[in-house]
């Protein structure tokens, strides 16, 4: 009864959390020891491990993709699934490249908060909580072309932390980018096949509003992680 | 259930009142699971005493032996570039500060070959005694080095050549500037 019930959606929810965080060498969701010496040492133009470490970045970066899930999670639709992923590539190309190149500095954690803010106004706005509570929907393209633009800041700052050689800045950075959006389709085709398949499924309601109240409640713990981290630092 | 909107996006109908409710769930689960777990493996604080009933001291201490592998040095960590310019004819010598067992990582490129030596000199040491661990001829070195004792460490250069040579040295660890010794 709703007791069971509640306890299978803390149930539920727990696993996905502990899944989420379970590596904590992800929860720092830097840039791991061997990609660093990589970044501090290569001096010149590196097209291909410029497209692996984007590429990782991207796959094991579980703040990006808990933003790209909540964008999707309600598109079956193939060209709406394209229309919503170039408008956050669009957005987070922008920033990424000419934050690098304009030398933009950000402080990290405040950025990587706002990427945390955009999982949860994505869930949120999954849960249909700006009609129901202010009566109108804010427009959800725009949403997401603005928080791909915050993102893109969070790749330039990291980035920008290890001081990449001025020679074949930008073939390198082109070569990043393109990276990421390898790692963006890979990490998009494995949602696509988990939500094609439970879309089907009868309790694919239920799952939805679980999930989606799972994405708020992740993007809150990260936003104080980095909150935090910001206090601390 | 489900209604569509001109985007294409089906979302859930919910009541305002299971939108609260889930929302307050979201925040409850959030700041109590950052609270009892995140906080006191990722800060070291443990404001609820939950750390320990849960055994995540253990835990954090393990991190911090992955992250920090070596003695606990008392200087921060942080990283530097700088152009050292070596005049014509002649040598100079760029060093840092660091304690017993801590990491230096460095990399530095001149531009033609020159005669180096990478050495350290004990703290304290008034004998002059120094310990060298290169001692070559490039236009560049890399890598990391884990100094054996307390003390002053780097590199001296010699420009035999008639026109000054400039060497661009980038280092990261936590150590403090000690910068040229003539």
């Amino acid at each position: 009864m709703i007791l069971t019930k509640i306890f299978k959606q803390v149930f539920v929810f727990l696993a996905i959390i502990t899944l989420l965080f379970s590596c904590s060498e992800l929860f720092a969701h830097g840039v791991d020891e061997n990609t660093k010496k990589f970044l501090i040492g290569n001096d010149g133009v590196a097209i291909f491990p410029y497209l692996y470490i984007g590429a990782k970045h991207m796959v094991t970066g579980y703040d990006h993709l808990l933003f790209i899930l909540g964008v999707i999670f309600f598109l079956y639709r193939g060209k709406d699934i394209l229309i919503y992923v170039s408008l956050f590539t669009l957005g987070h190309s922008i920033t990424l490249l000419s934050g690098v190149l304009a030398d933009i500095q950000m402080n990290a954690y405040l950025i990587d908060a706002v990427i945390g803010f955009s999982i949860i106004y994505k869930g949120f706005d999954n849960l249909g909580g700006f009609k129901k509570l202010m009566g109108y929907q804010p427009n959800t393209k725009l949403a997401v072309l603005i928080f791909g633009l915050f993102h893109g800041f969070g790749l330039a700052t990291k980035i920008q932390e290890f001081e990449i050689a001025e020679n074949g800045l930008i073939s390198n950075l082109v070569a990043f980018n393109i990276g990421v959006e390898i790692g963006q389709v890979l990490a998009l085709g494995l949602v696509m096949i988990l939500l094609a398949y439970i879309r089907k499924s009868p309790v694919f309601n239920n799952a939805a509003v679980i999930t989606n109240t799972a994405l708020m409640s992740a993007g809150l713990m990260l936003m104080l992680f980095q909150l935090t981290s910001y206090a601390f630092q | 259930m489900n209604k569509t909107i001109e985007s294409g996006i089906k979302d859930v109908e919910l009541t305002t009142k299971s939108l609260i409710k889930n929302s307050l769930v979201a925040i409850v689960i959030a700041i109590s699971i950052f609270y009892t777990v995140i906080y006191p493996i990722e800060f070291g604080q443990d404001p609820l005493g939950t750390g320990k009933i849960l055994g995540l001291p253990v835990l954090q201490a393990a991190t911090k032996v992955e992250t920090e592998p070596m003695n606990k040095s008392m200087y921060e960590f942080q990283k530097d570039s700088v152009d050292i310019i070596i005049p014509a004819k002649s040598g100079l010598e760029y060093k840092f500060k660091l304690t017993q067992f801590s990491n230096l990582t460095y990399k530095w490129t001149s531009e033609i070959p020159l005669y180096f030596d990478f050495h350290g000199e004990p703290k304290g040491d008034t004998t002059g005694y120094f310990e060298s661990y290169t001692i070559a001829t490039s236009n560049k070195m890399e890598g990391s080095m884990t100094v054996p004792f307390e003390g002053v460490h780097g590199w001296y250069w010699k420009n035999t050549s008639d026109e000054e040579v400039l060497v661009t040295l980038n280092t990261q660890g936590n150590y403090e500037v000690v910068g040229f010794v003539h």
